[in-house]
């Protein structure tokens, strides 16, 4: 029996694991006015297709209500991620919904709030969502990605925090919402800033003098693709030919090496603005399509190339110090 | 806005046409606003602004001009009607949106105010649908929903919400109105018996199909020709115009009366005329219960308001009856002539009072008179103009009853015995659906009663003499054949017997439709309460009930939304039988266990069977994942003949 009933207390809570408010807005106070008024009338006329009409719309109030509140009860939040960005740059948080009831929901109102406020003010908790997104309708059991775009914040990881979906679907009578605390993260690097050059040094013992002003152009081959290697440079037309994934080779900096580290930064003002600075030579840097490498007082990323390493190279320079 | 012509459209019969012309004006401009980008009053657009105003200008002159006010019931519907009409072309904002979809709403509510038929009822259904799915289409702004898709949505909402509306209809404790004072023009325009009579007016109504009131006996229906329902009584004449005797006689005391004879009881369902008579069976042996009433000195059953809505009324009534048998004080009312009228009347009964003096005998000269020359009974008398009883004596002799009643009483009058006229209703069709008596307003009729020492008044009816039928049998003998059939109709006997059966059937249902939910008020309520098992129905008790019955719904209302029906597909309701098989064989699948894995399972236990069972995973993964190679049918051939038999 016990254990029955522990098992009905769980699902009962798998259940009510999100709370769902509903409260009428200003139309539905002033429909509720209106139906007082007809029913005063009918009352006072003793109108018996008063009293019915006066009921009927009550009770359409109430099955709006339900409606509504059944039109974001069931819609879960199944999954998100997003891709990093540099500071400044607003996070496009992709979420993934589902609508679980078996009717199709509409017109759900996305909101977000950057980070979950602890103020003793109810008022204050409650408020500060910015509206992101609607979802205009999401059939029985379908899913939807949702595109969230989130300003963001400083460099590190920044959590989608709360987000609340809210309709006043179907009649407008009732506004209903709901709240999900999402511990989707987005990875954000620094604003890639500063004014030095790169620095192309002597022991990376080159003869470039100025990478940027030199295009990549200078073609000089296919090799077979490797993972990590610039999706840009992929020869799509050598593909449509045999099937084989090459990327075009280029005579810019190819072979040459870059160490990229804090010493050389060391003349900036603060840790940010040189972070700022190794971020924006890393652009450059992979652009130039050099070999090049991070050395962090904690963290060194040897040399390399391609979308991940630079993403590895972005991320340390986002987590550098940071707890 | 289509919602909000529609609930505007039964006003137009009531309303001068300008306001139908300003509204449909309105929504003209709307519409073209909307297809064709006609300019809408706006802050820019200051012409177009200018002439909204001056619309509006003209539609409260004209209001004040129709109706010399704007509070009463008319001149307020009139002006909410204008108002809704012109907010229609200012829409901008939601806000304006919802605004108009709830005095949409209100526009229907004073519609009830003329009419609460069924019809009405259903436009208002019809109405309340469209402006549903127009807010759904204002909480729509991605326009995902078609516009039969809104219709749909709404129409379901609707029938969802019927139930919880039926509930609060009959639940919800009713208050007897009215809780503040009704405009004057409240319950105008009501048609029926008056309060007067000119000759040619009855005839008028006998035009009108409307009822007037219908009847349930509760055992026996009393011959046709005892069917006089009594109504105004009339005394004073001034030649043409026949009135009633003035209050202070009308209510100086009660009359003198006794009653024999047959008795009938019966229930009155009295539609609201908007006066005080109640039409009981002539004649009323005591007061009914409801309303409050009082007999008039003449024998009249007068309610003490106004009948303004329809009144069930319990009676009880006898066919004999002595009615001040000693004396009158009003007998000089009965006897008034105007002076210098009607010579050539005066001059005949003079002549027959020289014959004889008694009374009973004058009466048969006077009925004998109209039944031996040719006098005819018609719906549809000449025009009498002058001195109208003389002419209608000696000249016309076609009449209908109240010519007869007008002049039969002057005759009396001039030959010395007391007389007077009464209105009311004779007769009425049996509605064989349910029984109903119905009295339409085409059975008014007028008689005549003389006053005789120690009989008091007695009944006598001249058209009797003239037109026994329409006594014995009823207005509808009189009437030309086929006289309420549509045209098409009246050349068919079935047709007219068919649509005679379908005015019944329609009649029975209104009068259903009548009694149970427009007569729903307070003592309805009651009684309907305690008739379905409610012991003491006050209000504590109803909002009790009330309450359970919401939660009751609620818990519905939401199981249907929410419930979301198990559905497997076939072929995994196959293999989960094939699975129960295998468990009644005592081999129970685990519940993450694969089919392939549990059939090497399985035939670890039935080898023999292995075959088969290889056979039927096989299926049962092809089809699940997609391979159409097989169909199902073999699938379930497979697993019915499939049995889990021990080895030998």
């Amino acid at each position: 029996m016990t254990q029955y009933l522990s098992q009905l207390y769980q699902r009962l809570n798998a259940v009510r694991r999100r709370r769902v408010f509903i409260i009428p807005t200003r139309f539905g106070f002033i429909y509720a006015g209106f139906l007082i008024l007809i029913l005063l009338g009918a009352i006072n006329y003793s109108n018996s297709l008063g009293h019915i009409l006066c009921f009927l719309l009550a009770s359409m109030g109430w099955v709006a209500m339900h409606h509504s509140y059944r039109n974001v009860a069931k819609i879960e939040l199944i999954n998100g991620y997003a891709n990093p960005v540099f500071a400044g740059q607003a996070i496009n948080f992709n979420l993934l919904f589902e609508n679980r009831c078996r009717r199709t929901s509409y017109q759900i109102e996305l909101s977000s709030k950057p980070s979950k406020s602890r103020s003793w003010n109810l008022f204050k908790r409650l408020g500060g969502f910015a509206h992101n997104v609607t979802i205009a309708q999401l059939k029985a059991g379908a899913t939807i990605t949702v595109h969230c775009p989130v300003p963001s914040l400083r460099r590190g990881y920044q959590s989608l925090g709360q987000i609340r979906i809210a309709s006043q679907f179907p009649l407008g009578l009732f506004n209903t919402w709901s709240y999900f605390t999402s511990d989707t993260k987005a990875l954000v690097y620094p604003q890639p800033l500063g004014a030095l050059a790169l620095p192309l040094s002597k022991d990376s013992g080159d003869q470039i003098t100025d990478p940027t002003q030199k295009g990549n152009d200078d073609f000089s081959g296919l090799n077979t693709y490797r993972s990590g290697d610039p999706l840009g440079s992929i020869a799509w037309k050598a593909l449509a030919r045999d099937d084989v994934l090459r990327i075009k080779q280029f005579t810019g900096y190819q072979g040459s090496q870059l160490m990229l580290s804090w010493d050389a930064v060391s003349q900036l003002a603060d840790h940010e603005a040189r972070l700022s600075q190794l971020c924006k030579w890393i652009l450059q840097a992979d652009e130039a399509g050099i070999d090049y490498g991070l050395s962090l007082p904690n963290t060194l990323v040897s040399y390399g190339y391609g979308d991940g390493h630079r993403h590895h190279c972005l991320s340390a320079l986002a987590l550098f110090d940071n707890e | 806005m289509a919602g909000l012509s529609l609930g505007a459209l039964p006003h137009f019969i009531y309303q001068p046409i300008w306001v139908a012309i300003i509204f449909i004006a309105m929504i003209f401009w709307r519409i073209m606003a909307i297809r064709h980008l006609w300019p809408l009053p706006t802050k820019q657009l200051s012409a177009f602004k200018l002439i909204h105003l001056a619309i509006a200008g003209i539609a409260f002159v004209l209001l004040f001009i129709s109706y010399g006010n704007f509070i009463g019931r008319d001149a307020g519907v009139a002006l909410l009607t204008v108002m809704l009409s012109l907010k229609v072309v200012e829409i901008r904002h939601h806000r304006d949106y919802y605004i108009s979809c709830f005095l949409g709403y209100f526009l229907v509510v004073t519609n009830f105010f003329y009419s609460q038929t069924i019809p009405t009822a259903l436009l208002m259904f019809i109405v309340v649908i469209i402006m549903t799915a127009s807010l759904i289409s204002l909480n729509d702004s991605k326009k995902s929903l078609s516009n039969k898709g809104l219709i749909k949505l709404a129409s379901s909402m609707l029938l969802q919400a019927i139930p919880l509306m039926l509930l609060l209809f009959v639940l919800f404790p009713r208050i007897a109105g009215p809780l503040w004072g009704l405009p004057q023009d409240a319950h105008s325009g009501k048609s029926g018996i008056d309060d007067s009579m000119t000759l040619g007016k009855i005839s008028q109504l006998i035009l009108s199909d409307e009822i007037a009131f219908r009847v349930k006996f509760n055992d026996q229906i009393p011959a046709q020709s005892q069917l006089y329902w009594r109504g105004p009584v009339l005394w004073q004449t001034d030649g043409t115009t026949w009135t009633e005797l003035n209050k202070r006689y009308l209510m100086s005391s009660r009359p003198d009366f006794t009653t024999s004879g047959d008795e009938y009881s019966y229930t009155i369902t009295l539609e609201p005329h908007n006066k005080r008579w109640l039409f009981a069976l002539d004649f009323p042996g005591e007061l009914p219960l409801t309303p409050a009433s009082h007999y008039t000195y003449d024998g009249q059953l007068r309610s003490i308001k106004p009948i303004n809505q329809r009144q069930k009324i319990r009676l009880r009534s006898y066919t004999q009856f002595n009615l001040n048998p000693k004396q009158d004080d009003a007998i000089n009312n009965a006897l008034q002539l105007p002076d210098k009228l009607h010579p050539r009347t005066r001059q005949l009964a003079q002549t027959w009072l020289q014959q004889s003096s008694q009374p009973a005998e004058l009466i048969n000269k006077a009925l004998a008179y109209f039944n031996q020359n040719d006098f005819y009974y018609t719906l549809t008398p000449p025009v009498l103009t002058g001195d109208s009883i003389d002419r209608f004596l000696f000249e016309s002799r076609r009449g209908f009853c109240e010519h007869y009643a007008a002049s039969f009483t002057v005759l009396m009058r001039a030959a010395d015995v007391p007389a007077r006229i009464v209105t009311g209703y004779l007769g009425g069709e049996i509605n064989p659906v349910d029984g109903f008596l119905v009295v339409r307003q085409r059975d008014a009729h007028a008689w005549v009663e003389v006053w005789l020492q120690d009989q008091g008044w007695i009944r006598i009816d001249p058209t009797a003499a003239v037109s026994p039928q329409r006594i014995d049998h009823g207005i509808s003998t009189i009437m030309p054949e086929g006289f309420n059939t549509p045209l098409l109709m009246a050349n068919s006997r079935q047709l007219i017997d068919l649509w005679q059966a379908i005015r019944n059937n329609w009649d029975a249902f209104d009068n259903a439709w009548n009694q149970w939910i427009l007569a729903y008020g307070p003592e309805l309520q009651k009684e309907f309460l305690q008739k379905i098992g409610m012991t003491k129905p006050d209000w504590q008790t109803m909002a009790l009930w009330l309450a359970m019955g919401f939660v009751l719904m609620s818990l519905m209302i939401s199981f249907y939304l929410f419930y979301h029906r198990p559905h497997y597909d076939p072929v995994s309701q196959l293999y989960s039988t094939f699975c129960k098989k295998a468990a009644r064989a005592g081999c129970v699948r685990p519940k993450q266990q694969g089919p392939l894995d549990f059939a090497t399972a399985l035939k670890q236990h039935y080898p023999h069977l292995s075959q088969q069972i290889d056979h039927i995973t096989e299926l049962y993964i092809n089809l699940h994942f997609g391979k159409q190679t097989v169909s199902v049918s073999d699938l379930r051939l497979a697993i019915k003949q499939f049995k889990f038999t021990a080895s030998n």
